[in-house]
């Protein structure tokens, strides 16, 4: 886990943080220095609603290292309440009680450790409300 | 003067809960007998994507949302913890950056046991009361460690809360604070150690019991009030019987100190423990009503606060991540499960 990256990606994590494009309107996620609608550069920061319902979810039992700690865990499609879907996990549940549909809120959570000794990653992930 | 007091507040507690039948059984003990001794029926375990700093947020989140200002107006972080997930790298940097608040704030971590955010409490009253800063945020969260048989394990727990300061859109005026400091050695860790010690039965009455009584009196004793002039009374929370036998002591009845009782439901907070049992009163206070707040931090020491609570308090009274909401949403789990969510397993 590389400090640079870490601190680079900090508040996009921290702060789920998208574009609102000026020319077209849109908005998207993630943060990026171009629309993906229209391509021009004339864009802003947005920070996404809160909350939203699960669209899709699945279980995930194989983790890369660094998220094993926390395996399995529920991974969802998440449609914020501005309309804009993101991935992330879903805590704090049972796989078996998940729901389309379910009502959802973003928490800050911890998303990677980098063994006893490095760098810790937060992020948000939703939980149920 | 000048004006300060707590202009909102916000509370974490983790979902996962742990029963003393549960770990009474492991260690061959009488759950019943714990239960009517400590007065605590389970406590509050974190998930496994959860310290501190995930806690430390959430409540800081619940107060900024709650009070509906913008974060880039306060000027000094506080978190006081005795569970900091770095030794080094300080928990207020990551709390700052996930409200978000400006670049251009003081920050800290603070320890001092169970008291290290009401300490943070009596910096930004300080502050603001000095025109040093518009608002202050005092955090306390703690994941308490307790050795697995020690009966600390019974009430070890989970929890946060952040107090919003100021002097604009005040809930609840501060009217005095006094604290009592002394090194009394009841409870500690050394550097590296994985768990706490203690002292046994030494951590009731020269410790616990002396530094709440000493604050309380001196506050009472400055401000020149009696215990029948306040609605309520919060002090520290290691068990339930604790903060009733120091109100009794002093001259409270049960009625006042049993709202604060957050204990009750999730056990020993440490750092958030009386803060956690401030904001519950908050939650159900009227325009009016006094509230006095006695800290404990072994070490040792207690902080001890005046609030009368003024006619805004009910525009923050309507919020749906409050201490209810976060005491019913629960998981039960065994000791089995507990020993990986605590990481117990090496
Ligand atoms: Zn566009």
């Amino acid at each position: 886990m590389e400090p640079p990256k870490i601190w680079r990606e900090k508040r996009q994590r921290y702060l789920a943080l998208g574009i609102s494009c000026k020319k077209c309107g849109k908005r998207s996620f993630p943060l990026s220095e171009y629309c993906p609608y229209c391509g021009t550069n004339d864009v802003e920061e947005y920070r996404l609603a809160e909350t939203g319902k699960i669209l899709y979810f699945t279980n995930v039992s194989m983790a890369s290292n660094e998220m094993a700690f926390n395996a399995p865990y529920c991974l969802g499609i998440i449609e914020l309440n501005d309309g804009i879907k993101v991935t992330g996990q879903i805590i704090d549940c049972d796989y078996k009680d998940l729901k389309n549909g379910m009502e959802v809120k973003m928490v800050f959570r911890i998303l990677a450790r980098d063994g006893h000794e490095g760098l810790i990653k937060y992020g948000f992930k939703f939980t149920s409300i | 003067m000048n004006k300060v007091g707590i202009v909102s507040y916000g509370s974490y507690i983790p979902k996962y809960r742990i029963s003393v039948e549960e770990i009474a059984h492991i260690w061959g003990e009488d759950a019943t007998e714990l239960k009517n001794q400590l007065q605590v029926p389970k406590k509050s375990v974190l998930g496994l994507d959860e310290d501190v700093v995930t806690m430390a947020v959430e409540s800081a989140r619940n107060a900024v949302n709650l009070w509906d200002g913008d974060p880039k107006l306060i000027g000094a972080i506080y978190v006081g913890s005795e569970s900091h997930p770095y030794a080094v790298k300080p928990t207020a940097t990551i709390v700052s950056e996930a409200l978000p608040t400006g670049k251009e704030i003081m920050a800290a971590d603070l320890e001092f046991a169970c008291k290290a955010g009401t300490a943070g409490m009596q910096m930004c009253f300080g502050l603001v009361k000095s025109d040093m800063i518009n608002y202050g945020l005092a955090i306390g969260s703690d994941d308490s460690q307790a050795k697995p048989s020690d009966p600390l394990e019974y009430t070890a727990a989970a929890g946060s809360a952040a107090i919003l300061i100021g002097r604009e859109g005040i809930i609840a005026e501060l009217e005095g604070t006094y604290s009592v400091t002394s090194d009394t050695p009841d409870f500690w860790r050394r550097e590296g150690a994985t768990y706490p010690s203690h002292g046994q039965r030494f951590t009731g009455k020269p410790a616990y019991f002396q530094h709440s009584i000493d604050a309380t009196k001196g506050m009472m004793n400055q401000l020149q009030t009696n215990p029948s002039d306040y609605d309520y009374v919060v002090f520290h929370q290691p068990n339930t019987k604790f903060p009733l036998s120091v109100a009794k002591m002093l001259g409270f009845t049960k009625e006042q100190v049993e709202l604060s009782l957050v204990c009750r439901h999730i056990g020993n907070t440490y750092s958030a423990s009386s803060m956690l049992g401030l904001n519950r009163i908050l939650e159900k206070a009227s325009s009016g009503e006094r509230i006095l707040m006695t800290s404990y931090g072994s070490g040792a020491g207690s902080d001890s606060f005046s609030f009368m609570v003024t006619d805004k308090i009910e525009e923050l009274q309507a919020y749906p991540f409050d201490i209810e909401y976060y005491i019913k949403r629960t998981i039960d789990i065994n000791y089995g499960l507990y020993t990986r969510y605590k990481g117990l397993l090496k």
